[in-house]
């Protein structure tokens, strides 16, 4: 009996020495307590390797918990990010309400442009209800081109609308029995931002705010992006970063399928666009980002038919007419929101005085200045390199005054490939 | 052993009572702190969880022990049913206690128990009430839950543990034959009885440090909205039996009826059926209360049997 006793003892002590070990070998964990919600948070535990998702969005003050959700004194990998919203992006559309919203965020008010997730969720880029109508009303399904269905249910709650559509259902291709409608849903549902991309490394990107400001790369010179999800929020949005929707191929409405491009771009030109039309310098120089401006891409908070009721910048918007200079305003306040989007990309110093050009809707080409003898600077938003151009008044221009459009200055500024 | 797990459940919980806090909001964010920030704390409520499971299954198989060599006949007649008192109080005891991490692990149990008692006629709607403490469950239904976990359970179960062991030795020690028909009347020593009950509380505490440092207690992410049933939910695994008869139908039958009709058959059995012989008491599987035997091997086999298909269709 001693003996089992012992042999019964020294496993126990054994055991207790192991609950020890375990206790005292246990990662120490890291608290932050950032000052917006006051609640302790863990997540640095593991995660104190990560970036600073952006300058606007300090650590200290935000904290992981506020935007991405999970649990937030939980020390094991599985319950801790059990229940974060939108998985590893919480930009998703889905979520992005209780992520990036409130009224002292992002969905804040529409009279100050701060109702960001508002407009996006009625953009075109992420009701897709242009393509969707058009198909519908080509392949005999709808007998107008009156936009009804977008990639998901949206209204328009702010008014006046300008375009007058107050709402769209979500498209249910099961409502449809035309096999095309269904190849459709099928193949070429992938480009609004509320949907996962193709696959593809050239294709990637996330959904929801993150499929723009979370780009794959910083560098727009660097055209193999990484297809990892970077911890970043950037304005500094690079030409590459649009690419992953924009210009990867072209829809082939006969088989309804997506064709891929196949060319090898070489050159930034090539890579910029495919090969099917001609550009101008600034197309090819310039990001997408430089001329075309928030509320083309983000929306107006309006539901739009299709991207070209909300595309409006063209090349006399920064260059004018040889009739009429392009328009500017001169910044007299320092509340101007000219200031707050030069202060979220602080590419050039902006200072009270200076003349800027504007959009015809009055919205701030805050990168560009007017220059003391007549000409104007634009700094890169992605580079931040400096351009000096002039307007086409006062130039050898022999353009018809009635022939103002961008392709119009193709004819002859494009270069040929 | 029972005796020690409930020490050990008794000592644990006192130390997770300093950080639990027992409101909606805090409850499972309180939970995580012990399990995770607290030095030993996850240790602690680790072994609190591993004892709770223990003594069911130790008293489940005290049970069937106590069937099986007759020994509930009379004059045990009356601790057989102390005892069975304090099984159905230990397994509210662990039930309250699993519905105290008022996490979405739970959830889908709290909600589907709590309507259960719904279901109950005439009384149900007043069980509810009494239960939840309002309309739908929320932080009254939480404060009850602890309020009868640490107290409204816990004094019963003091007071029926100390009864049951008191009246063990009023009612002449465990189960035997009568003097003169048993042909063994060695008995071992004061200092042997210490012995062996120190190494049987040595190798079960191994066992459960063992448990818990290597299986941890399940815990999930602390509750949303408490209205919604979340999809994949398992009971906890003392009532998954029940639960795979929900299945079946109609909530009252299964989920009310039929547990009731069994506890009842467990109080019959030294009321209304054949009980052992004198000679036979104390004795593995006599005769004599076959029928009892029986009957509690078929209940045992199907709440194993139910309880093994509730985890296999979830």
């Amino acid at each position: 009996m001693h003996r089992f006793f012992l042999f019964t003892s020294i496993p126990f002590l054994l055991v207790i020495l192991f609950a020890w070990l375990t206790e005292s070998l246990r990662q120490q964990p890291i608290e932050l307590i950032p000052t917006l919600s006051g609640k302790s948070e863990y997540c640095l535990t593991c995660h104190s390797d990560l970036p600073e998702i952006s300058a606007s969005h300090p650590m200290e003050v935000f904290g992981c918990v506020l935007c991405h959700g999970g649990e937030r004194l939980a020390l094991d990998a599985d319950l801790a990010h059990a229940s974060m919203r939108g998985g590893k992006n919480p930009s998703d559309l889905a979520v992005v309400e209780q992520s990036c919203g409130g009224s002292d965020c992002h969905s804040g008010s529409s009279q100050a442009e701060r109702d960001h997730i508002q407009r996006v969720m009625t953009s075109i880029q992420a009701t897709y209800t242009g393509a969707i109508t058009n198909i519908l009303f080509t392949f005999g399904e709808q007998s107008d081109l009156l936009p009804r269905f977008g990639a998901l249910t949206v209204q328009d709650t702010s008014l006046p609308s300008k375009t007058g559509i107050r709402s769209l259902e979500a498209f249910n291709p099961s409502q449809h029995i035309n096999p095309i409608i269904q190849q459709f849903a099928q193949n070429c549902l992938t480009c609004h931002i509320s949907a996962k991309a193709r696959e593809g490394a050239d294709f990637h990107r996330q959904t929801g705010c993150a499929a723009c400001h979370s780009p794959a790369s910083q560098s727009p010179y660097n055209t193999s992006l990484d297809d990892k999800p970077k911890h970043t929020l950037s304005n500094a949005i690079p030409y590459n970063q649009c690419n992953t929707c924009h210009n990867r191929g072209n829809y082939d409405l006969r088989l309804m399928e997506f064709v891929e491009r196949a060319d090898q771009p070489a050159t930034r030109l090539e890579n910029y666009y495919q090969p099917i039309a001609q550009f101008t310098l600034c197309e090819y120089t310039l990001d997408c980002i430089d001329c075309h401006t928030a509320v083309e891409v983000m929306g107006d908070g309006d539901i739009h038919a299709t991207q070209k009721d909300i595309q409006y910048v063209q090349c006399r918007t920064c260059h004018g007419t040889l009739a009429e200079l392009p328009l500017t305003k001169t910044l007299l306040d320092a509340d101007d929101r000219a200031f707050r989007l030069a202060l979220l990309n602080p590419m050039m110093d902006l200072a009270i005085g200076d003349t800027i050009l504007i959009t015809e809707n009055g919205e701030p080409l805050w990168n560009t200045r007017v220059l003391p003898g007549g000409s104007y600077e634009l700094y890169g938003k992605a580079t931040g390199q400096r351009l000096v151009f002039r307007p086409v008044m006062g130039s050898g221009c022999k353009q018809n005054e009635w022939e103002q459009d961008s392709q119009s200055c193709h004819t002859c500024h494009a270069l040929e490939r | 052993m029972a005796v020690f797990l409930s020490l050990v459940l008794l000592v644990t919980g006192i130390l997770e009572l300093y950080y639990y806090i027992p409101t909606p909001t805090d409850a499972a964010l309180s939970v995580q702190t012990i399990t995770y920030l607290v030095p030993f704390g996850g240790l602690i409520r680790n072994l609190h969880f591993w004892s709770a499971q223990l003594l069911i299954i130790v008293s489940a198989v005290h049970l069937l022990r106590v069937v099986f060599t007759g020994a509930y006949a009379a004059p045990r007649r009356f601790n057989y049913l102390i005892g069975l008192g304090l099984f159905v109080v230990l397994i509210l005891l662990n039930f309250t206690g699993y519905i105290l991490r008022w996490d979405q692990g739970i959830q889908w149990a709290l909600i589907v128990g709590v309507n259960l008692v719904k279901t109950i006629p005439a009384v149900g709607n007043f069980l509810y009430r009494l239960i939840t403490g309002a309309d739908t469950p929320g932080a009254a239904t939480l404060l009850r839950f602890y309020a009868w976990h640490i107290f409204g359970l816990m004094l019963p179960a003091g007071i029926l543990i100390i009864w049951h062991v008191f009246q063990l030795r009023r009612d002449g020690g465990i189960a035997m034959p009568a003097p003169g028909m048993h042909s063994d009347t060695s008995r071992i020593t004061r200092f042997e009885l210490v012995r062996r009950e120190t190494v049987a509380v040595l190798l079960l505490s191994t066992l459960l440090l063992l448990l818990a440092i290597l299986v941890p207690a399940p815990i999930a992410p602390a509750i949303e909205n408490i209205t919604t049933i979340p999809g994949d939910s398992l009971a906890p695994w003392f009532f998954l039996w029940v639960q795979q008869m929900l299945k079946w139908g109609d909530p009252l039958l299964w989920g009310v009826f039929v547990p009731l009709i069994m506890l009842t058959i467990l109080i019959i059995i030294p009321y209304g059926l054949p009980i052992p012989k004198n000679a036979e008491l104390g004795r593995w599987l006599p005769k004599s209360n076959r029928l009892a035997q029986i009957i509690l091997v078929v209940m045992a086999s199907l709440v194993i049997l139910l309880t093994l298909l509730g985890t296999r269709s979830n």
